[in-house]
């Protein structure tokens, strides 16, 4: 869902770098107050497996219908995840690390679109599963159930934005509906969002499991003498 | 460094390696939802003035003198991944330098 160079217009990509900056240095400033000595190597380990993880496109609609998207694929996003285990300020700060290295050292993703990139996958992912963690305290069957769907929602909502944004450049070709534009990028998504919420799941499961005590939320409830440290 | 930072680190280093070094080589190679859906649109081509990334040995997520193959993806993936982690470090040890003034517990 990286936005290439040369697709938003200059008020655009400015609008979402003045966005994510303001959100970035606010994180910055709350990820000062929030970082503890074992948060550290949890928030750069989650970082780097978001990277890693989204290098394996796995293959969506391959060989579906003629006339549907066909031969498409997706990766993780892995904001929301990061806003659930690390809280929206970490969870900011690492997805924008990950996307500025993508940018400046792989060439994935457009220089200038980086504000508009940070905002749809780490900002608003982020801030989305930082309020869904705090639905829930103990995991259950149901809290997994709301992060799946808060994962996949995440995904729907940040390819809406992309859309929204490249219409509002003017990317869009004048035989295309917004809506019709959005319909083709949501339903490709809808799919990506699937497996995104079940990754989500699976990785919030696993690292509840082993370092359930520096997960978003808990540090509360520690101290509050609700969970065992 | 306490065991149990350690165990953090070399959990999370093992389980990137594997993911990026070697995982990632059978990622499939179709455009992804927003490239596919620009195609669909037709609305692929750049127009507006942008800033290109600067030149990399890594385009690609390959490792140019590699070539496209298993290790030139397995460095990129590794490297990459270690990029991340080793700037978050960095980025949390500029943070944590001054004890913040709004935090009661230093103070």
């Amino acid at each position: 869902m990286h936005i290439a160079s040369g697709f938003l217009s200059p008020p655009v990509w400015g609008t979402m770098a003045a966005v994510s900056g303001a959100a970035l240095a606010g994180s910055l400033a709350a990820a000062r107050r929030q970082l503890d000595d074992r948060k550290v190597p949890l928030m750069g380990v989650m970082g780097a497996f978001v990277f890693a993880a989204q290098m394996v496109n796995f293959p969506i609609l391959s060989g579906f219908l003629a006339g549907l998207p066909i031969g498409t694929s997706g990766h993780l996003g892995g904001g929301f995840l990061l806003g659930v285990l690390l809280g929206p300020a970490l969870g900011i700060v690492a997805m924008a690390s990950v996307l500025v290295i993508q940018a400046l050292v792989f060439q994935d993703g457009g220089v200038e679109a980086l504000g508009a990139n940070i905002f749809t996958m780490g900002v608003f992912p982020c801030i989305l599963g930082g309020v869904v963690r705090g639905l829930w305290r103990k995991p259950s069957w149901l809290s997994y159930t709301v992060t799946f769907a808060g994962a996949a929602i995440g995904v729907l909502a940040g390819a809406t934005l992309v859309i929204l944004l490249l219409d509002w450049s003017v990317m869009l070709p004048q035989s295309v509906s917004l809506l019709q534009a959005l319909g083709v990028m949501d339903s490709v998504h809808l799919f990506i969002g699937l497996v995104e919420g079940a990754i989500t799941v699976a990785v919030v499961r696993f690292v509840l499991g082993a370092r359930r005590e520096v997960v978003f939320g808990t540090t509360q409830l520690v101290s509050a003498g609700e969970v065992k440290a | 460094m306490s065991p149990y930072n350690r165990n953090t680190l070399l959990v999370g280093i093992l389980v990137v390696v594997v993911i990026g070094g070697v995982l990632s080589y059978f990622a499939s190679g179709d455009p992804d939802g927003l490239e596919k859906t620009q195609e669909i649109l037709g609305a692929a081509e750049p127009v507006h003035t942008g800033v290109e990334p600067p030149p990399s040995v890594f385009e690609g997520y390959s490792l140019k003198c590699l070539g496209e193959g298993f290790w030139g993806n397995a460095v990129a993936g590794v490297v990459g991944s270690l990029f991340v982690l080793g700037g978050l470090l960095v980025v949390a040890r500029i943070l944590k330098r001054r004890p913040s003034r709004q935090d009661p517990e230093k103070v």
